[in-house]
């Protein structure tokens, strides 16, 4: 039983970091690949702040949010003069250094030794120290992240991000200035990302740099690809499947380290097939052109 | 100290070079943005692991072998993959996830079949060459000088044969090659079965130089697609340029600053490229929507 609640805040963790990324692919149109980069950000900045100055788990949040939201206007400033596989390529490197950035400034960050002792959250005296308790918390948060962006996606402002990934063009010569809402955009979804990562600090107690690679933007892009984006369901259909996919290997009694590898295949298969035969996704309203 | 720097990271960059200038033609000729060759970089590397160390055949039957094996897997993955979605008009995006997609299957298959351990093709001490001040291992020297005839080679037939000449026409214009009758499905096959030839070497050379794991090709390909931009774009050559800068300022760094930022130089090359000169060292301007 606490292990599929484990299994279920890790999914809330992850429905967390595909809604936000969804903001930008989805509805903006722009494939970023420095998603684990503001995941890890947020990760680091709570759990710093916990360890060594002894903040209070709610208060790392906000601070996380604007760490990572700052790091979103350093990642879009130059990106979004490029288009494309150029676009991509600048997303990658941001997220390349950001890794090499906590792996190697040991002094700060304790590179590849990563933080341990991350103390259990707070809240006005209550302590949350079991599993259950921690994924009421975990679904709670996502519930208001998810409002948070449903209401966004409606609102004029996510029309305006929608008509900016149909025609750009059009939507300059209405007046709007495309480049604000997609920096805009960067930042909601970074600033998001950043609060799946004090999560996960939070529950797992221990974070180092491996964590937030390359690999694992691509996990995260690969899920709301597979979904399908530009709705709220796609996005948690892709985090349920490849959450959930995995764990039928175990009941197959597939070893650890071969799981892990047949997993990828799986996911790697998929995108190539889904790419091919329905490259909006399962659930998706919208493909890229 | 600074020339040994300057040697490792000339004979680094022209091999680096080499891959670049095989992941330029791909992308130039079929907009396919192939992190795939990643992945041939790697099989490659195995295939001659596998034949000269498990199988023992002689070492040019397993060179032999592990080039025609990349090139074949380069041709499999375009008739499979690539092509079909060519023939789809399917977007850059779409095309760079597939790409994606089959790195993913590829490296972790050999992970699952091979192991994820490091493999290592030299037997021991090298014999060692003395180059005006720097001192290179025989492979380095070797690998070295056939990544710079493969690479001249390259740009010679790019410049001066006819098939060179359309390949550079289909990256200029494909639907203007369409029209003239040129056919496009021959000419992408054979510049993917050109580009992961050169890839494949790459990964042979790299096996012998440092060995081989699974994850090896990952990092080249990035390099490659950084050394294409950096070189410039639409001057399919250019790439090879990229390659040699790239390999001297990682050497460099790692020299100068600590050896734990190496990796970090490539992408902060990238990051100053992007941001001054979007189309590169040698590049041309092309129009908004293509840069």
């Amino acid at each position: 039983m606490s292990y599929l609640l484990h299994i279920l805040i890790m999914c809330c963790i992850y429905l967390i970091l595909a809604q936000s990324l969804n903001l930008l692919v989805g509805y903006t149109g722009l494939l970023s690949m420095a998603h684990a980069a503001f995941y890890g950000l947020g990760a680091y900045i709570s759990a710093l702040l916990m360890v060594r100055a002894g903040w209070n788990f709610f208060a790392t949040i906000p601070v996380a949010m604007v760490g990572a939201m700052i790091l979103a206007v350093i990642v879009a400033l130059p990106s979004l003069r490029l288009r494309g596989d150029y676009f991509l390529l600048a997303t990658l490197a941001f997220q390349s250094i950001i890794f090499y950035l906590l792996y190697n400034w040991i002094s700060f960050t304790r590179g590849p030794y990563g933080i341990a002792g991350i103390p259990k959250p707070e809240f006005l005296g209550f302590k949350i120290t079991n599993v259950p308790e921690y994924f009421l918390m975990s679904a709670l948060i996502t519930g208001l992240i998810f409002l948070i962006v449903g209401t966004l996606c409606s609102s004029p402002f996510g029309r305006v991000l929608k008509s900016i990934r149909e025609d750009e063009f059009v939507v300059e010569a209405l007046g709007k200035n495309t480049r604000v809402f997609k920096i805009q955009a960067f930042m909601t979804a970074g600033g998001l990302a950043a609060v799946a990562g004090s999560l996960y600090a939070a529950y797992v107690a221990y974070i180092d740099p491996t964590s937030f690679t390359f690999d694992e933007s691509v996990f995260i892009l690969s899920i709301i690809i597979i979904g399908g984006t530009g709705n709220l369901k796609g996005p948690v259909v892709g985090t349920l499947l490849m959450l959930f996919l995995p764990e039928l290997l175990r009941f197959l009694r597939v070893s650890d380290p071969v799981a892990a590898n047949v997993r990828q295949i799986i996911y790697g298969a998929l995108l190539v097939v889904l790419m091919r035969i329905r490259p909006q996704g399962i659930l998706g309203d919208y493909q890229f052109d | 100290m600074l020339l040994q720097f300057i040697a490792n990271g000339l004979v680094e960059g022209v091999v680096l070079g080499m891959f670049a200038l095989g992941f330029s033609i791909i992308y130039n000729s079929s907009r396919v943005f192939n992190f795939a060759q990643g992945g041939i970089f790697t099989v490659a590397g195995y295939i001659v692991y596998l034949s000269w160390k498990i199988l023992n055949l002689p070492i040019g039957v397993g060179i032999m072998l592990a080039i025609i094996g990349a090139i074949g897997l380069g041709m499999l993955l375009e008739r499979l993959i690539f092509y079909p979605l060519y023939r789809q008009q399917s977007s850059p995006a779409i095309v760079i996830l597939s790409s994606l997609g089959s790195y993913l299957v590829i490296v972790n298959l050999i992970v699952l079949i091979l192991g994820n351990e490091t493999r290592v093709l030299r037997s021991g001490v090298e014999e060692t060459l003395k180059l005006g001040g720097g001192i290179l291992t025989k492979i380095q020297v070797f690998g070295g000088c056939t990544a710079l005839i493969l690479s001249v080679l390259t740009i010679i037939l790019l410049r001066h044969t006819r098939f060179g000449i359309t390949l550079r026409a289909l990256a200029d214009n494909s639907s203007l090659i369409a029209v003239l009758g040129l056919g496009i499905q021959r000419l992408r096959l054979l510049s993917f079965a050109w580009g992961s030839m050169l890839g494949g070497v790459a990964g042979v050379i790299a096996a012998f130089d440092v060995g081989i794991d699974p994850h090896v090709g990952g990092s080249a390909v990035l390099i490659g697609a950084v050394a294409t931009i950096l070189g410039g774009i639409r001057v399919i050559e250019a790439a090879f340029f990229g390659g040699v800068i790239i390999g001297i300022t990682k050497n460099l760094a790692a020299g100068h600053i600590s050896a734990r930022w190496e990796s970090a130089v490539t992408f902060f090359i990238l990051l100053i490229v992007l941001l001054l000169r979007p189309q590169g060292i040698l590049g041309k301007r092309g129009r908004l929507e293509e840069i």
